[in-house]
């Protein structure tokens, strides 16, 4: 245990930015908050690489921990499992919010003109219901301060920042918990401000999507907040180290039960097949930059959740119900990539894609193998990246034609060429084409699959293997489907002129590009310490498939199979 | 850095050339954006520069191939994983990149004419450097997965230059518009063909992928010198039954690269790009690359098992026995040019693939691989020649049909003449040109092999060369001799046919002559050839004919040890009757146009015939129904019965049932104070008679 803050500043530095914000923007304008958000953000990133260089393989982990309350401590953890998504979370976040900027000032401004522009506007929103509640107020309170056009952009500018730094600081202290009850606080608080972000400032019935969104998750949470309470309650304590410790003090058949809430409680963040439904609305009405933050990095934190929850902390029960996690993901790969072709809205292709991608991680999550799990891990990565990178292309697009039908669309290759190259390595990371990080993820996810299952003769698990992996060109099929209506063809009149959008949308979303393509050659900096950290998680564990080849495993593992063949009188 | 060579003394000095001649069209492809800002014409020197840079990189690696030493370094990569990033340099290797290099240098050469003025030419450059940076990476890598990442890039090329008139002009455009094949339209614009092409090679790849991983799961590396060196992966996979389909499914991605049956409908369309794209990658090398995987993990799998894998090498000769027939047959009635050369590059991978695969089934490996891959190369020399022909051809012409062409011979000499001397060498000219040894070769080596089923292999091969001959002969007559079509008449006017630049036809000719140079020597080329596999194979892979008696052969099987004293007799023959006949054929009916091409009209069972080679055998058609049109059908239905009735159902579902709760509750509120005591003094009685009964 250090002596030093990294992570603490890393984790509250926002949440101490997002009034300040606000102000800002009153008081300096647009451009004064998106770069102190920015700052901000930057800073917290830092941070997370100056406390990762603490880590030294293995279970290591950096800790900071602070005596809380009656549940135990407040620690916030950086090891070889949260590294991965602490560090894409900040990534993400702090490239979006220079996205942010273009796109917000028009997003306002459009909002603005049809709220003022012309009297009795306001077609969106949904009469009656929701006036009195605080989504209506904050949009009404700037009718009285005055119609003016600048006043309400700051104002609604720094609204969004603020919302925004929260936001982040919510899906922060997630990853980094250290206990059962912070993880469930942080996980609602992540909830809550990207909540009024889709109410405010989303599209359609952005409101009565915005409920949706909340009331869907938040029965995921409350499932999950009673998992995590037995679970405290039995282990006598909610510190991650007392539960793993007193894991035998779970009675059996509680401990059957707690694994379901966990699992359905997280699956409905995850949406995975079934518990989906409230994603494809969420996901393409809300302002696409927070759309490029829900998708890769908010719902992937379910996968975060189950890995710590459920696979590091409920020792030994792993392996026998994985084989039901890795069909419902393969049903939820199967079922996102179907429903994606079906999709005219590039935001909906998108929406549906995530699903897929998280029926990916569940696929490698419930391998039973640990190169299958940290695949599913390194996939969050590599969908974080990509997904980010499709979701601003879509907004670049909505941005420069207001349109995101792609049947309205078709040519834009040659008009905005910066916009259609870097949405293409994004498109290679979601089909998992190399040299972009989601062949590295894939790869390493279908290969811990496939052995599992050749050796324990699973057949099942081969059939779901050759299914998966034949779902990858359902994927390929539909990203390259959209890709082609959108940026070859025939260009229409109405978007002969168009262009590339400014620099605050080509260069962020070259970084990312950058990111995936490093990472899809040199994968170690973030691979190894999760390959190593699962490594090490299962080393007690010898019904998970280990490292290496079939040859040494099967060694190992010979005492088992031969057991098992004398007691069924195989030969 | 590890590096740990092993090649003749001297030699130790070159080990960064090998890195050097996949790297360098990267990092020419990288920088492309970059120095298209200095000027078209330094982007367009600078794009050939990095191909030259490359094609001398590959030179100098030449004569340790030619003396059998090799190259292999290594370097981390993950080592997690234990995952090697290393260059493997070795006879067939060297001996591929140079054939890659130096075709792709002409054919930059040639683009520079064939594409002057086109206004995405950075992305063109870049492109193409990307693809000799992968093309190069899957020769020289040293491991499957280095390999997979070329196989990848040179897929994703191809996707792009395939569609590299993106904006889908009508032009642009192959097959016949307004035809129909059983409901499915069978021309296609450049974007539809590059997609096309994108996800029927990935439906190989993921085949290729499983069997990697199966392989990995076993060996738990990826490295061919390291299969090698400890083989106990092999006899547990074959313990396991799993050591033939791991092959088969690595031979799945040269299936779908190399457009062989059942994945090979990409390739047709794939004729959208631009010419020097179609002889690049969609002839002279990407499609090769499916062989050249063949004949690095052939000998991979003949060495290593104990026990029988035949079956795997059955596979590929039948695949590529079936390939040959179906698109030779196919090629014998398209109008189109370029489609014509696809169709006949389709058929002699098929060949090739046969070749290879009779090399496992027989008793000498080395025979059969050797005929393989110099087939592969003077495939690559001709075939490369007659697409740039094709593409001088196409503009001086300005339409892709060969019944739009017709007399050219006069206005395009020098194209005639080299596109004469190419397609030739295709048609396999007796004792004169490449085509003829290597195919005489292949011939020969499945007459030898012992394969219970060679005569069935002999009769395919024969029944290609013949249509081989006649198909080349039909194109070369539409196109050269007879009368100006009413095409060319029509426009002559605006358009007149002219013949191209020197930059244009001089890549061609040095190809058309290099395949005739390269046949007059035939004999002691294959020869020597021959000889540097047979080294190869011995050092490499310790096969060799001594070894081989202790093998578990058929008993026949011992002619072939003499294979190279002589010509087989019947192979020669066979293959020079199957010229004869279907040159003069071929001829008759389109150069002297003694017999008139109507004669198929006559007959109902020659018109069917025709149709259902023209129909493509109605492969494409199925394709659609069962791929594409089916599938998108199925998701259709869930879309709106499941996903938009049921699932979208839930949440108004849910809304109308709290409401109906709430309207229940309210109409109990009814805010009159005895209604409530009422009810409470009932509940209470209620919880009393609970408690005490």
């Amino acid at each position: 245990m250090t002596e030093s803050y990294y992570l603490l500043i890393a984790t509250f530095l926002p949440l101490l930015g997002s009034p300040i914000a606000y102000v800002l923007a009153k008081k300096r304008g647009s451009n004064a908050t998106t770069w102190f958000s920015f700052g901000i953000l930057a800073i917290s990133t830092t941070l997370l690489f100056i406390a990762s260089s603490n880590l030294h393989g293995g279970r290591s982990a950096y800790v900071e921990s602070y005596t809380w309350s009656q549940f135990g401590n407040f620690g916030l953890r950086l090891d070889g499992l949260s590294l991965q998504f602490a560090i894409i979370i900040n990534i993400l976040c702090t490239v979006l919010a220079l996205y942010s900027k273009p796109y917000m000032l028009h997003k306002i401004k459009e909002s603005f003109e049809e709220n003022f522009g012309k009297k009795g506007g306001d077609s969106h929103s949904d009469p009656g219901s929701y006036k009195s509640n605080t989504g209506g107020n904050e949009m009404e309170s700037v009718t009285i301060s005055g119609s003016n056009e600048e006043q309400y952009v700051n104002h609604h500018m720094g609204l969004y920042f603020a919302l925004y730094l929260a936001f982040s600081m919510g899906m922060l202290g997630t990853v980094l918990a250290t206990n059962l009850i912070e993880f469930y606080v942080f996980f609602e608080l992540m909830l809550v401000p990207s909540f009024f972000l889709v109410a405010f400032y989303g599209y359609g019935e952005r409101k009565r999507i915005a409920l949706m969104f909340f009331f869907w998750t938040h029965a995921g949470a409350v499932v999950l907040l009673l998992g995590l309470l037995a679970m405290g309650l039995f282990a006598g304590g909610f510190d991650y180290d007392t539960v793993r410790e007193n894991v035998s003090k779970i009675p059996a058949q509680w401990l059957v039960l707690i694994i379901f809430s966990l699992v359905i409680g997280l699956g409905v963040k995850l949406a995975a097949f079934v518990l989906h439904i409230w994603l494809p609305y969420a996901h393409s009405e809300a302002p696409t930059p927070i759309s490029a933050l829900l998708s890769p990095a908010m719902i992937g934190i379910g996968a975060y959740g189950l890995l710590r929850l459920w696979l590091e902390l409920l020792v030994g029960d792993y392996s026998q119900y994985s084989i039901y996690i890795n069909l419902w993901g393969l049903a939820t790969m199967i079922y996102g990539g179907a429903m994606a072709m079906m999709q005219d809205d590039i935001k909906r292709v998108l929406a549906y894609s995530s699903i897929s991608q998280m029926g990916y991680i569940l696929f490698g999550i419930g391998s039973d193998s640990i190169l299958g799990i940290s695949g599913g891990t390194f996939m969050y990565v590599s969908h974080g990246l990509g997904k980010a990178i499709l979701f601003m292309m879509a907004g670049s697009i909505i941005l420069q034609t207001g349109t995101r039908s792609m049947s309205k669309l078709g040519g834009l290759a040659g008009r905005m060429p910066y916009t259609a190259v870097i949405a293409m390595i994004g498109a290679l990371t979601i089909m998992g084409i190399p040299p972009t990080s989601g062949f590295m993820a894939e790869w390493i996810l279908f290969n811990g699959v496939l052995q599992s299952g050749v050796t324990h003769s699973d057949v099942l698990r081969v059939v779901a293997f050759g299914l998966g992996i034949l779902a990858t060109v359902l994927s390929a099929a539909y990203i390259l489907w959209m890709y082609k209506r959108i940026f070859l063809g025939k260009t229409p009149e109405k978007y002969a002129n168009i262009r590339d959008p400014n620099r605050y949308v080509t260069v962020t979303m070259a970084a990312l590009a950058a990111i995936t393509l490093i990472l899809g050659v040199y994968p170690n900096p973030l691979l190894n310490p999760v390959t190593e950290y699962i490594h090490e998680m299962f080393s007690t564990d010898n019904t998970v498939l280990q490292f290496g080849n079939i040859n040494s495993v099967g060694a190992s593992l010979q005492n088992h199979s031969e057991l098992v063949a004398t007691a069924g009188g195989g030969s | 850095m590890v590096t740990e060579l092993q090649g003749i003394i001297g030699f130790e000095g070159l080990g960064i050339n090998a890195w050097l001649v996949w790297i360098l069209p990267f990092v020419g492809a990288s920088l492309m954006p970059a120095i298209a800002k200095a000027g078209k014409r330094v982007r367009d020197y600078a794009a050939v520069g990095f191909a030259l840079a490359s094609a001398i990189s590959a030179l100098t690696l030449l004569p340790l191939g030619i003396h059998g030493g090799q190259i292999h370094s290594q370097i981390n990569w993950i080592p997690m994983l234990n995952v090697h990033a290393g260059t493997l340099a070795d006879s067939l290797s060297i001996l591929m990149a140079n054939i890659v290099a130096w075709i792709s240098l002409l054919i930059f050469i040639y683009s520079i004419g064939y594409m002057h003025g086109d206004r995405n030419l950075t992305r063109y450059w870049f492109f193409m450097l990307f693809f000799i940076g992968s093309m190069q990476l899957i020769v020289l890598s040293d491991n499957l997965l280095m390999v997979f990442f070329g196989w990848e890039g040179v897929g994703l090329a191809s996707f792009a230059l395939i569609s590299f008139w993106y904006h889908d002009r009508k032009k642009d455009f192959v097959g016949s518009p307004g035809h129909y094949a059983g409901g499915i339209q069978m021309w296609a614009s450049p974007s539809h063909a590059g997609l096309k092409a994108f996800l029927m090679t990935k439906a190989g790849d993921i085949m290729m992928l499983s069997g990697m991983f199966l392989i990995f799961g076993y060996a738990g590396t990826f490295g061919f010198t390291e299969l090698l060196q400890d083989q106990s992966w092999a006899t547990e996979m074959a313990n396991n039954n799993l050591l033939v389909p791991a092959a088969v499914l690595i031979f799945g991605g040269a299936i779908g690269k190399s457009a062989q049956f059942p994945l090979n409908e990409w390739l047709l369309e794939a004729m959208t790009g631009p010419t020097p794209v179609s002889a690049l990658i969609h002839a002279a090398t990407m499609v090769k690359a499916g062989v050249f995987l063949v004949a690095r993990i052939g000998p991979l799998f003949f060495a290593v098992s104990a026990l029988n894998s035949s079956q795997f090498f059955e596979v590929i000769a039948w695949v590529g026995a079936i390939t040959a027939f179906l698109l030779a047959t196919q090629a014998l009635v398209n109008p189109e040019i370029k489609k014509v050369l696809a169709y006949s590059t389709g058929s002699q991978i098929g060949l090739m693939m046969m070749a290879l695969g009779v090399a496992g089934l027989s008793s000498s490996f080395v025979d059969g691989y050797t005929s393989g891959f110099f087939h592969l190369m003077s495939h690559a020399m001709f075939k490369a020649s007659l697409f740039m022909g094709a593409g001088a051809v196409l503009h001086g012409v300005g339409s892709r049909f060969m019944t739009d062409m017709g007399g050219l011979r006069g206005k395009m000499k020098k194209t005639f003449l080299f596109m004469m001397m190419a397609g030739l060498s295709l048609a396999a000219a007796p004792f004169i040109t490449s085509g003829f040894w290597s195919k005489d070769a292949i011939i020969a080596s499945v007459l030898e092999s012992g394969y219970q089923y060679s005569w069935a292999l002999f009769a395919i091969a024969i029944m290609v060369s013949f249509m081989t001959a006649f198909y080349t002969f039909r194109m070369l007559g539409m196109t050269f001799f007879g009368n100006k079509s009413k095409f060319i008449q029509e426009n002559e006017s605006t358009h007149h046919v002219h013949e191209v630049g020197a930059v244009m036809w001089v890549p061609f000719a040095i190809l058309a002559i290099a395949s005739i140079a390269v046949g007059l020597i035939g004999f002691a080329f294959e020869h020597q050839l021959h000889e540097m596999f047979s080294l190869y194979l011995e050092n490499s892979f310790g096969i060799h004919t001594a070894s081989l008696a202790s093998r578990d052969v058929l008993p026949q099987a011992s002619s072939g040890f003499e294979a190279f004293e002589g010509l087989n007799p019947i192979a020669v023959t066979a293959s020079v009757g199957a010229f004869a006949l279907g040159a003069i054929l071929g001829g008759l009916v389109y150069m002297k146009k003694v017999i008139s091409p109507e004669i198929v009209s006559k007959s109902v069972v020659s018109r069917a015939i025709w149709k259902f080679f023209y129909n493509r055998w109605y492969l494409n058609t199925v394709l659609y129904w069962g791929a594409v049109i089916g599938p998108l059908a199925l998701f259709r239905i869930v879309w709106r019965y499941f996903e938009s009735t049921i699932i979208d159902g839930i949440n108004p579902g849910l809304q109308g049932t709290m409401t109906y709760f709430s309207k229940v509750i309210k109409a109990g509120q009814t805010g009159i104070a005895q209604t409530y005591l009422f009810v409470f003094a009932a509940g209470m009685m209620i919880i009393i008679m609970l408690l005490f009964l």
